[in-house]
């Protein structure tokens, strides 16, 4: 069964970039052959078009709810961002829709998809760092993806409730 | 109307915000586009060696970071007063029109077609690449994701990864490509040559032979006269990655050639109270406010405006699209924001043209794709036709090549007037006095600037994977009356 870790986000933007830190972090602490970890910045169709190899994916990126305190983790299901799935982005679509598109295909999809979602403060300058609250939630977050990924398929902890 | 002023702080939220105000009678009396801004870019590549930046200024945006790489690339060679070889400027050159592919493709299949092909009215939750696959059949939709992914191989192997590339350096590429790779592309860019020609098929199948859609296109609404820019070659054709900038004017005359080091005697910029973003405009015009037409200096760039500003295609099979569109639209220039979408395919048909051209050639697996720098670095400007428009790199370094100053133009910078315009002009048309106003009809005014496909470099890669568009309709006091969230 192939994994893939994927930190999603900008990592010269600020607390964007968080995503990228968690998976550089677990690339030290795992060596697997049956897990890729990757960093990335993409979106949409080009997110579908490298999900569809694996049997399993854990994403990883920074979310604004705007309810939160910074810093706070977040455990997602694709599911749960099925409300934005109209196609309204100047650029692309959005993951939803992507996967969506890619069971309308019969691409081979992950059969589960994880998402750990980290509440950010700043996503708009240009900076290396992250604020001090998202730093320092950078290693609970690569500890509960390593739990993650000790537990079998289907049978991860509950999903973050909604707000 | 009630004095506008948008407290800054709504400015901020990561939204692209579009706000239209009624005045007392209930029509709307202006509207505004508010696109939010990143900050210290500038700051953060000062001091940094020039040679970085091709690879730093892919982290703008998530959108078309392999146009930021070239045009920085450009500009690099240029503060380094070095040409690169012919074979580096051909690997580039190939390197870029799959570039054009990936992202024209998903563009009109994603984000155009779906309103054309179910109606620009239609339930928003099939208005979509799913609702459009649904209707056109799920071949096509394969045919979709396999081209694109075409397009991003060939970038993968020229660029060293398939986003962020990293190939472009001072004086040419980092690494040659070989015979296995060659072959590779051609056949690749034969299946994209196909698949352009498919696209225009069902472009003309779906949208031109519907007389409603025609007219939507054509009509008042969505019509801007304005003046337009756009890079072309020695024979005023069509180029993305290379040649010098050519104005035309509102009735299709060109203005003026002008090489990329010389924009800042054509563009100056205009400041308004309420947005942060600057507003470019024609130098020698001037700023005359938002208005249309040959005395205001408002221009366009996109794939219109490129070919509004050319002569024409240099391949034969998108010079005949070329002829064809203008023949259907009555002439050049066309003025039509919604012939965006039109225009962007006869260009997917040329980019696809020229990476098989740029594949079969001879020299495309030269080994030397590199010339050394040895000239003491200062100041140089890069452009490159960045898939929605003239984008402008300029640097300046001291002698050790440590960068003192980075002015950047983008697309959307461009267009950030005359975006503003065709959204006025489309809420003005399509919302009425006393009359509801349905998340169609806000879909019609956002049509008018999807056609920009503006490029917010913004939470593009935050979950929920989009960038959320906010509008809002508010009275004549300013109170919210109505809102879409996307």
């Amino acid at each position: 069964m192939k994994t893939l870790v994927l930190g999603l986000g900008n990592p010269i933007l600020c607390d964007d970039g968080v995503g990228c830190r968690i998976a550089a972090a677990l690339q030290q602490k795992i060596d697997n052959p049956d897990i890729d970890i990757r960093e990335e910045s993409l979106a949409g169709l080009d997110l579908l078009e490298l999900l569809s190899v694996y049997d399993r994916a854990i994403i990883i990126d920074a979310i604004q709810t705007g309810k939160g305190r910074p810093g706070r983790l977040y455990r997602l299901g694709p599911e749960a961002l099925a409300q934005t799935r109209h196609a309204a982005s100047p650029h692309d679509v959005n993951l939803a829709t992507a996967l969506e598109l890619g069971e309308q295909l019969k691409l081979k999809l992950p059969r589960e998809i994880i998402i750990f979602a980290i509440e950010v403060e700043d996503v708009t300058t240009f900076r290396e760092e992250c604020t001090p609250a998202v730093l320092k939630a950078i290693p609970k977050c690569v500890e509960v993806v390593i739990s993650e990924l000790q537990k079998p398929l289907y049978q991860s902890l509950p999903l973050t409730k909604g707000d | 109307m009630a004095k506008i002023s948008i407290d800054p702080i709504t400015r901020l939220e990561g939204h692209g915000k579009i706000e239209i105000f009624l005045n007392d009678a209930g029509e709307v009396q202006n509207s505004y586009l508010q696109i939010p801004e990143l900050r210290g870019f500038e700051k953060f590549c000062e001091g940094r060696p020039v040679e970085e930046l091709p690879r730093i200024v892919t982290r703008l945006c998530g959108v078309c970071p392999e146009a930021h790489h070239m045009a920085s690339a450009k500009a690099a060679d240029a503060v380094y007063h070095v040409d690169p070889p012919p074979a580096a400027k051909k690997l580039r050159e190939l390197f870029y029109c799959a570039h054009m592919c990936h992202s024209h493709i998903a563009h009109f299949y994603a984000l155009a077609a779906p309103d054309f092909v179910l109606g620009p009215m239609s339930d928003p939750a099939q208005r979509n690449i799913l609702g459009l696959v649904a209707k056109v059949g799920l071949q096509i939709g394969g045919e979709v994701i396999k081209h694109r992914a075409y397009a991003q191989q060939i970038q993968a192997v020229i660029g060293g990864k398939a986003t962020h590339p990293v190939c472009a350096i001072p004086g040419g590429m980092s690494k040659a490509i070989t015979e296995d790779d060659r072959k590779d592309f051609e056949e690749k860019a034969k299946s994209l040559v196909e698949f352009s020609k498919f696209s225009l098929k069902l472009f003309n199948d779906l949208v031109l032979s519907n007389k409603e859609y025609l007219a939507l296109i054509t009509g008042d609404i969505y019509t801007m006269k304005s003046y337009y820019m756009g890079l072309v070659d020695a024979k005023n054709k069509v180029n993305f990655y290379d040649g010098i900038l050519r104005l035309v004017d509102p009735d299709g005359k060109e203005v003026v050639k002008f090489k990329p080091e010389q924009y800042l005697d054509y563009i100056a910029e205009h400041v308004e109270p309420w947005t942060y973003l600057k507003f470019p405009f024609l130098k020698k015009v001037g700023w005359k406010g938002f208005t249309e037409g040959k005395d205001s200096g408002v221009y366009r760039v996109s794939p219109l405006a490129r070919l509004n500003a050319a002569d024409g295609m240099a391949t034969p099979l998108a010079q005949e699209e070329y002829d064809k569109m203008y023949k259907t639209l009555g002439g050049k220039p066309v003025h039509a924001t919604l012939a965006f979408h039109w225009a962007r395919l006869v260009e997917l048909f040329y980019a696809a043209e020229r990476l098989l051209e740029l594949a079969r050639d001879k020299e495309i697996t030269s080994p030397n794709v590199r010339t050394i720098p040895t000239a003491t670095p200062d100041e140089g400007v890069g452009v490159v036709e960045a898939p929605r428009g003239v984008l402008i790199h300029h640097y300046k370094t001291d002698s050790k090549g440590l960068v003192t100053m980075v002015n950047m133009i983008v697309a959307t910078a461009h267009n950030y007037p005359a975006m503003n315009m065709s959204i006025n002009k489309a809420a003005k048309g399509l919302i009425k006095k006393g009359q509801p106003v349905p998340e169609g009809l806000l879909n019609m005014v956002e049509m008018a600037f999807r056609a920009y496909d503006p490029c917010m470099a913004c939470a593009t890669h935050n979950l929920p994977g989009q960038m959320p568009l906010e509008v809002n309709i508010r009275d004549s006091r300013g109170e919210i009356l109505q809102t879409l969230k996307r």
